[in-house]
């Protein structure tokens, strides 16, 4: 079995069928793409296999145990983080104190009335660490409010990180970005794949062809096909395309 | 797996003197999984002909078995476990309710057997077409009927349909024509006349 696997997911909302049939699979240690069009059904698909949504039917399994329709804090607690499309950031806090409210050990010690976060040095510099992680050694004071998109984006990343995943979601990461600001990602990320599982959710062919080592393409709530970059790219229809020439 | 038999829609005008504004019919059963092209004018009938199909329209006579089941007698919900019908990224689903849900039958399939998928959006820029292609061939190997609807207005629309499909379906006022191929589907004038200039692509 592989390291996440979803099979013949279904979701309908009211009468409509949102999510007809989707059967994936991510390998650990590798990144895997989800595009599609819009309106094919990527963000309800992100949504199930992150626990957002219930499936009305089919199963998911990470790392051999069965999380179909588990709360997504119990799906966070096995070691899945997720980003969201819209940014989910404490604007008012600084960039460090974003990510030392989202380490694990904070998490767990919330409620203690006798732990003092600010004191924590410990927690403080692996907070420092996550951020440098993510390109923003330097930056660690500056409020969150005030980062550029760019980086507010990778702030966002880091806060994922922080919980110390075992596989990564990403749902859109480039929406909103330049061209700048969506090549700096793709660093970001390539620097990122080597320690990380990860699975982004796309519209942006040209990103996840240079970054993905699987991209599985949605429509009409189905998986319309899957493989590589290179042999998604030999198909004839997208040689003619804007991305044939994508290096 | 899909046997449209004696089906006739009629649109009228008028509460007294009645007059007939559209009239579509349809007659024919396909019994292997293939993808049939269907082209015609706007307005000629092709969405009102997948409507009945799938069972969101209700026809003035005649049925359509889909699997072995009228369509028309499945509660409406699970209509779309044996004909699923798309208008461009979307599922189409509207029904026109003639009794309660619970007095009809639950489908015999899972899975759609049919897929209509209605003037789906092809962009050449971003290659999905490539893949939807993929799409439609794989839905057949998988024993499925798939119907695919589109007004061809530029070169690359002629050639997904000539690449796509191994049988055509013409409608015109109401009237459907079959072709085997595409040579075939070429030789009635109608369809000359509809193509036009891109009847040489």
């Amino acid at each position: 079995m592989a390291f996440f696997e979803a099979k013949h997911l279904q979701k309908r909302f009211g009468d409509q069928v949102v999510l007809e049939d989707i059967t994936l699979s991510f390998e650990a240690g590798q990144l895997s793409g989800i595009m599609g069009p819009n309106g094919a059904g990527k963000s309800t698909c992100f949504n199930v296999l992150t626990g957002q949504y219930k499936p009305d039917g089919g199963t998911v399994h990470f790392d051999g145990q069965d999380i179909t329709g588990l709360p997504p804090r119990k799906i966070s607690g096995m070691g899945i983080a997720r980003s969201f499309q819209i940014m989910t950031l404490f604007d008012e806090f600084s960039a460090i104190d974003n990510i030392m409210i989202a380490l694990r050990n904070t998490v767990t010690r919330a409620f203690n009335p006798l732990y003092d976060l600010p004191g924590d040095t410990t927690t403080m510099d692996r907070a420092a660490d996550v951020l440098a992680k993510v390109g923003l050694k330097g930056r660690e004071l500056e409020q969150a409010i005030n980062l550029p998109y760019g980086e507010r984006r990778a702030l966002e990343i880091g806060v994922a990180l922080a919980s110390e995943p075992r596989l990564l979601f990403l749902d859109e990461p480039t929406q909103g970005l330049g061209v700048d600001g969506t090549a700096r990602l793709a660093d970001l990320i390539l620097e990122l794949k080597e320690t990380y599982s990860i699975v982004i959710i796309e519209h942006d062919m040209k990103f996840l062809f240079r970054l993905a080592d699987k991209i599985s393409v949605i429509h009409w709530g189905q998986v319309i096909t899957e493989g590589s970059p290179e042999d998604l790219r030999a198909n004839e229809w997208v040689q003619a395309s804007q991305l044939g020439e994508v290096a | 797996m899909l046997d449209v038999k004696g089906l006739r829609k009629i649109y009228q005008r008028g509460f007294i003197n009645k007059e007939e504004t559209f009239r579509l019919e349809a007659n024919f059963k396909i019994d292997e999984p293939q993808v049939v092209g269907v082209m015609g004018p706007n307005g000629s009938g092709k969405t009102t002909l997948f409507e009945l199909i799938t069972g969101s329209n209700q026809p003035t006579e005649g049925e359509v078995l889909c699997a072995g089941q009228n369509i028309h007698d499945v509660k409406y919900r699970q209509r779309d476990r044996l004909a699923i019908h798309y208008h461009q990224s979307y599922q189409v689903r509207h029904f026109s309710k003639t009794k309660p849900s619970f007095m009809m039958e639950k489908p015999v399939s899972d899975y759609p057997m049919v897929h209509l998928f209605d003037e789906p959006q092809f962009n050449t820029q971003d290659g999905y077409i490539g893949f939807m292609l993929d799409f439609f061939k794989r839905l057949r190997a998988d024993g499925r009927l798939v119907f695919l609807c589109v007004h061809p207005n530029e070169k690359f629309h002629v050639k997904i349909m000539r690449e796509a499909c191994d049988r055509y379906i013409f409608v015109q006022k109401g009237q459907l024509s079959f072709a085997d191929d595409y040579d075939t589907l070429l030789e009635n004038p109608d369809v000359m006349d509809y193509l036009g200039a891109l009847a040489a692509y």
